[in-house]
């Protein structure tokens, strides 16, 4: 056996100990019971009023922690740009990527006719989950999801076969983001902070409430589907 | 120029690199991105016009301190914000790689991370940007030409996805405790004696930011991909971006933990660190493998250098990373082509600096950090001492082997009666970018004084937690 071996068979050992070690550190160092919540608090006693949001969970995300959420979505871009330069650099010089998805099989007719019915379903679903995001739980991040599995469905009953030219999905994939920043520099521009919520808060509970909140989360939603869909364009092996 | 501006500097970055892409498809979009940079380079010197005698603070969306994100740019956050963009604009990849747009779209997101890590003043939207510049490394690992990137890349997500869970933890562990996450509303909690925070938060936070910082036991990763990234790359990573994390762990010690067991562990592990890098870069037989081992006994000696007490500790350690900011990048951009003429002349000036030689910058600075060890006292003091010492020998040796080593080669090649000269039409430009590192050196040699005067203030100002306090406090003050 060699040495490399001999050490390899200590690593699962160590690291498991190591994180026992971990885990019970922790274990100790948490505060049981009751724990303090200066911020928490804060927000919950103004965000309902501050902002209209009757989901208080979309104050949180959208309006004070809006900057954590503009950078989740620029780690998704980056992820999903990152997969796209592997993708295109390990199949070299052809255009075309090597597809995940097999050859044309046929799935059968109910397969085919289901996905093409669910469809528009699962894309009006998505579309209320994020419109009705600071009203109910969900959102914008929840309903995306949706909207790329409305578009996966069909490309895995029609093997890898795209219902949106990747063009569309790039133009959105940019533009939601684009949306989002600029929203937070109209309220820079009006000599305010960067993605102060605009426009009245109105009347907790009503489709129309919030502010700006429910339109950055049209643009968090798009953005997510546009994201997830990209992926599934470099998977599908189209040249991109 | 008003404070809500800060937010540009991380918004424009953004924007541009989220609109790259559709823009590609009708327009030649290869400027957009360096100018973008050359934009918020402008922004950030227009910012920081008053920022010496006061700092300033700005709440995103408005709201007050604890409940919102700030931005806190301090004298501190200034002048590595000007480092990291000029860095970026010298060393923004070119040639057939910056050809893709998806590079760029990466080094944008590189960008706009990094700034946002320098600014942020909240914990949880540091970890934010964190993650965002780890997601864009991988991505520019991952591109480079060879099949085994791919691997290496894969390897070095491993690590970092160990090492932000670990940061996480840590930040959750805080909040258990404090129930808030912005730095100046904490900093104020621990001044007060109101709030004592557990260690094992801090050590988790260490491990976590660490991995880029290239702190021991978490640098694993170094030596591969510095040697696998174009040169450039190496520069870049090498250079400014492993600083950033350093100073994140910084204002974490300086602001949350004072404690003597927290710099008792970032010397240990700085200690370690110096030790096994140094080690390591002498037994090398490649010579970027070489300059990334050594880099890491290299951030070993500021990481022993910040645990040093809060004024010395920060003056040293800030001396040592602007010095290693410089010589670093300036190094790793010569491994692009053979050696011969100037570019022997520039390695062996960076080498002198990197080895402490009197006139040069590199002297002060080791200097500084041994009069600290020295009047820090304690057997633990002198221990990292004579560690340093013997690093700063093993480093000599090993820089001028590589001297010595490229020199016989030549004189083999000259009594063949070949000319060690270069394939004409070769791509010159990175040792031109190092002849400019190297001019920043030499000027830092002859202006020393003002400038040191100027970190000192630098120092005092980043250790000043009352200030940072009232001033983050200050800005929810009149705000409905």
């Amino acid at each position: 056996m060699s040495r490399e071996q001999r050490s390899l068979e200590w690593t699962p050992l160590l690291f498991s100990g190591g994180l026992a070690f971990l885990l019970f550190t922790l274990f100790i160092a948490t505060m049981f019971g009751e724990p303090p919540m200066r911020a928490g608090a804060m927000i919950q006693q103004a965000g309902g009023v501050e902002l209209g949001a009757a989901n208080l969970v979309t104050a949180v995300v959208l309006g004070y922690r809006g900057l954590d959420t503009l950078g989740e979505l620029a780690i998704l871009f980056a992820s999903a740009t990152a997969v796209g330069l592997v993708l295109s650099t390990q199949n070299g010089e052809s255009d075309k990527q090597a597809s995940v998805f097999p050859d044309k099989i046929f799935l059968g007719e109910i397969f085919e006719s289901a996905s093409r019915l669910l469809m528009p379903l699962l894309l009006l679903l998505g579309f209320y989950i994020i419109i009705h995001g600071h009203l109910t739980p969900g959102g914008g991040f929840q309903g995306g999801v949706i909207l790329a599995i409305a578009l996966f469905l069909p490309a895995l009953a029609r093997s890898g076969e795209i219902p949106l030219n990747h063009a569309t999905i790039r133009l959105v994939e940019g533009g939601a983001g684009t949306l989002f920043i600029l929203i937070g520099l109209m309220a820079l521009m009006q000599g305010e902070s960067f993605l102060q919520p605009l426009l009245q808060p109105g009347e907790i509970g009503a489709l129309f409430s919030a502010g700006s909140l429910p339109l950055l989360y049209l643009a968090v939603g798009l953005k997510v589907g546009a994201e997830l869909a990209a992926l599934l364009v470099h998977l599908s092996g189209e040249s991109a | 120029m008003h404070a809500e501006n800060l937010a540009l500097l991380v918004a424009l970055p953004l924007l541009t690199a989220f609109l790259l892409q559709p823009l590609s498809q009708k327009f030649a979009v290869g400027w957009l991105a360096p100018l973008t940079v050359l934009v918020t380079l402008l922004l950030t010197l227009q910012l920081g016009a008053g920022v010496m005698e006061q700092p300033i603070s700005s709440v995103m969306g408005g709201f007050v301190v604890p409940m919102g994100i700030n931005f806190y740019l301090d004298g501190l956050a200034w002048l590595f914000l000007i480092a990291l963009q000029l860095s970026l604009l010298l060393l923004w990849p070119r040639g057939e790689q910056g050809q893709s747009v998806r590079v760029q779209v990466l080094m944008l997101l590189l960008t706009a991370s990094s700034i946002g890590l320098l600014l942020s003043g909240d914990l949880f939207n540091l970890y934010v940007f964190y993650e965002l510049l780890a997601v864009a490394t991988f991505g520019l690992v991952a591109a480079g030409e060879s099949r085994a990137t791919a691997i290496i890349s894969f390897r070095y997500l491993l690590l970092s996805g160990v090492g932000s869970v670990l940061a996480l933890t840590g930040i959750a562990l805080l909040y258990s405790h404090a129930g808030t996450l912005n730095l100046g509303h904490l900093a104020e909690l621990v001044a007060s004696g109101e709030l004592v925070l557990p260690l094992s938060a801090f050590l988790l936070m260490l491990l976590g930011f660490g991995v880029k910082a290239e702190l021991f036991a978490v640098n694993g990763w170094v030596p591969e991909v510095y040697a696998t990234l174009s040169p450039r790359l190496s520069a870049l990573l090498a250079g400014v971006v492993s600083k950033l994390a350093l100073i994140v762990i910084v204002r974490l010690l300086v602001l949350l933990f004072p404690t003597p067991e927290a710099s008792q562990v970032l010397l240990l592990l700085g200690v370690l660190g110096v030790l096994s890098g140094e080690l390591a870069a002498w037994r090398a037989q490649d010579l970027r493998r070489m300059l990334a081992y050594s880099s890491m006994g290299q951030l070993g000696v500021i990481f022993i250098a910040f645990s040093l007490s809060v004024e010395a500790g920060l003056l040293v350690g800030i001396m040592l990373s602007l010095h290693h900011l410089l010589v670093k990048p300036g190094l790793f951009l010569l491994t692009e082509q053979r050696f011969q003429g100037w570019s022997m002349v520039l390695f062996i000036l960076f080498a002198l600096s990197l080895v402490g030689v009197p006139p040069l910058p590199g002297f002060w600075a080791k200097f500084a950090l041994l009069t600290g060890l020295v009047s820090a006292g304690g057997w633990i003091n002198s221990t990292a001492l004579v560690v340093f010492l013997f690093a700063t020998v093993v480093e000599a040796s090993y820089l001028f082997r590589v001297v010595q080593h490229y020199h016989q080669e030549r004189e083999r090649h000259q009594e063949r009666g070949r000319a060690a000269v270069s394939v004409v039409g070769q791509d010159n430009s990175g040792v031109w970018i190092s002849t400019l590192f190297a001019t920043g050196l030499l000027l830092t040699a002859w202006q020393i004084q003002p400038i040191s005067d100027y970190l000192q203030q630098l120092a005092v100002q980043a250790g000043d937690r009352q200030q940072l306090s009232a001033i983050v406090v200050g800005v929810t003050e009149g705000r409905p």
